[in-house]
């Protein structure tokens, strides 16, 4: 599991340099003013190196997972999103009401279900899994962007949205993404850095080259678990009482806060004591999609409030 | 022939001091065994307050590290003397706290309350109670079910067990499958761990473990009667049917107790009682006691491994039992080139 996320993890963030390099958001060179009168064929390769063309902007779309549903939403293509993953694509509410594609195990679609929709593209966020093979071999075309930062994400969209005929919507909503984080980059910098841990569950936390990493540093603080060798390692208990950040986030899942607060060790932390901790919406930081900003302005909001 | 098993438990016993000592001064923080020394001292009232030794220090040594392994000796004790009782009992080499169904019946109890609070991180007592629970509710339900007449045939318990057992884990994997975000919760709970379990933990579980294991050195003469055979026991005057029923529940006591707070550890209760036939032999008289101390110093060594390996993260001790065990235990298995007795 953790080399595959590893891998996952790499393969991004190569890819995330070639996407800067290409230059997401000026279009393609020597297309000037190409605007949203999208070209059509167009030819883009994901982030496991896939090569996709689509002769014409899709019309049956079927996302598998989360963030891709909203992203789609947020282009104003909702109405062509004929299938999701499953119960977590819950956002927009518009959303749920749509055909879930997921199997029970939640890592990869019932290939049945999504050739049965007749989609002409479907987009993931999960690295790797024959389906997507099976489904090529199908005849149905599989996108996959996983972002691991920020800038990654906002990449991402603007990609999807050259890849789904939205250009000038996904060029709008990457700019409005930038421009707030860069409203809370500014913040963070006058407020001066403080020392955070982040908990997803169960003491597991966030190193570099995850997302919610990047969202932390760009808030304003440095992660007590920067010397992690893993995206997403399980964290002892001890070096965080003798690392003692300055603020404890952490996930929120319905547990409440006395949950995470009311544990060996972590009840004797500092920020426990002085009550700098604050859950934040899971769904916020850890979905690369059009919400990530606001996640990272909550992150932003507990660290500074 | 007595003297060198006297030794044993001896050298076992010295074993264990070290092991404990060594989890204690050994961890992802240094601590500096000499400040180490002097904060015990403060504790036990045999010194003031030393000077210059940081407040984080006291609160990783006294709230996180000791009461870790304390919960070790006590978690491998338990699971140690469980699997002896059950491989006397079952008179199967193959017996361990998993295999009546106690360890299925609370990981099932755990998941439910992780399930109904929304994800509770774990540690949570109420996880606790509800896997304490779920163990005793299914040993006993394997029981009754094996009963047929007033007697328990062994055989049948063990194939009820089995079947039981696994009729769990498949409705485990399907409440998983549909858990969503408590996924991770429930998975790493499966895991086992002794980690962020502090005090309430080594108190929640200690006291059963201690009755348990009592309970267990009481019967050692009937336990060495039973691996007679039940016919053979009984003409030598055992009540075998009410000796089934004690030691079945001691056995699945200990397991709960175990498996309640520091979540699904195998190997230890399958691997210690084989190693330790190996170098005691199989009278209960010697092999029990042995066991109590040698299921405590694996658990508390594997947790070391488990905390230190690749700190300062962490890896579930349950896979280190696995992975440090079973190679372990074939090298003994070769090596002594008999047939494994239970």
């Amino acid at each position: 599991m953790a080399r595959s996320a590893r891998w996952a993890v790499t393969v991004a963030s190569v890819v995330a340099l070639v996407t800067a390099a290409c230059g997401g958001d000026g279009g393609r060179a020597g297309r000037p003013g190409a605007g949203s009168e999208a070209t059509f064929p167009v030819t883009l390769s994901d982030d496991e190196g896939a090569s996709v063309t689509l002769r014409r902007p899709p019309r049956r779309i079927v996302t598998f997972a989360p963030s891709h549903t909203e992203i789609l939403f947020a282009l104003g293509l909702g109405d062509r999103v004929v299938g999701v993953s499953g119960a977590f694509d819950d956002h927009p509410p518009e959303a749920q009401g749509i055909e879930a594609v997921g199997t029970a195990s939640g890592t990869e679609p019932n290939v049945e279900k999504v050739v049965a929709l007749e989609p002409d593209l479907l987009v993931t966020a999960f690295i790797g899994g024959e389906w997507k093979d099976r489904l090529r071999d199908l005849g149905v075309p599989v996108f996959t962007t996983l972002a691991a930062g920020f800038d990654d994400a906002v990449d991402d969209i603007v990609t999807l949205g050259r890849l789904t005929g939205a250009r000038a919507p996904a060029r709008r909503l990457a700019e409005e993404m930038r421009r707030r984080a860069g409203a809370v980059e500014q913040r963070a910098q006058d407020e001066g850095r403080v020392t955070c841990f982040l908990e997803l569950s169960d003491l597991f936390t966030v190193g570099p080259g995850s997302l919610e990493f990047d969202l932390l540093e760009r808030a304003g603080c440095d992660p007590v678990t920067a010397s992690a060798d893993e995206p997403y390692p399980q964290w002892s208990v001890e070096q965080l009482v003798e690392d003692d950040p300055d603020v404890y986030l952490a996930s929120e899942f319905g547990q409440g806060i006395e949950a995470v607060t009311d544990r060996p060790g972590i009840r004797e932390l500092r920020a426990v004591r002085e009550g700098d901790v604050h859950l934040v919406d899971g769904d916020l930081v850890s979905r690369p999609g059009p919400r990530l900003v606001e996640g990272l302005e909550a992150l932003a909001q507990a660290l500074h409030g | 022939m007595n003297r060198r098993r006297g030794l044993v438990l001896g050298g076992l016993l010295l074993a264990l001091a070290a092991a404990v000592i060594v989890a204690v001064g050994v961890g992802t923080v240094p601590i500096r065994p000499w400040d180490t020394l002097r904060l015990v001292a403060w504790k036990l009232g045999l010194a003031a307050r030393p000077v210059g030794v940081p407040e984080s220090t006291a609160v990783i040594l006294f709230e996180l590290r000791v009461p870790r392994v304390a919960l070790g000796v006590v978690v491998g004790a338990a699971l140690a003397v469980s699997g002896t009782l059950f491989q006397a009992l079952f008179r199967n080499p193959m017996a361990d706290p998993a295999i009546i169904g106690v360890s299925s019946g609370a990981a099932l109890g755990a998941i439910a309350v992780i399930l109904a609070t929304g994800g509770a991180l774990s540690g949570g007592l109420a996880v606790s109670a509800a896997a304490f629970a779920g163990a005793v509710v299914v040993a006993f339900g394997v029981y009754r079910l094996a009963r047929i007449g007033p007697a328990v045939q062994v055989a049948t318990l063990l194939l009820a067990g089995i079947a039981v057992a696994s009729v769990l884990s498949s409705v485990i994997t399907m409440l998983m499958a549909s858990s969503g975000e408590q996924i991770r919760s429930i998975y790493f709970w499966l895991l086992g761990g002794l980690q962020a379990r502090g005090w309430d933990a080594v108190a929640a579980s200690g006291p059963l473990v201690v009755v348990g294991v009592a309970v267990a050195l009481l019967e050692i003469r009937d336990l060495n009667l039973v691996s007679l055979g039940e016919e053979r026991a009984a003409q030598l005057g055992l009540e075998v049917e009410r000796f089934k029923r004690t030691s079945l529940g001691v056995g699945a006591l200990l397991a709960a107790a175990a498996v309640s707070v520091a979540g699904v550890i195998g190997f230890v209760g399958l691997m210690t009682p084989h190693i330790l036939r190996l170098v005691v032999g199989a009278d209960h008289r010697h092999l029990l006691p042995a066991s109590v101390v040698a299921g405590a110093i694996l658990m508390v060594l594997a947790d070391l491994a488990a905390r230190t390996i690749v700190a300062p993260e962490e890896i579930p001790v349950g896979a280190v039992t696995a992975l440090l065990g079973g190679p372990f235990f074939l090298y003994l298995l070769r090596r002594q080139r008999g047939a494994v007795r239970a």
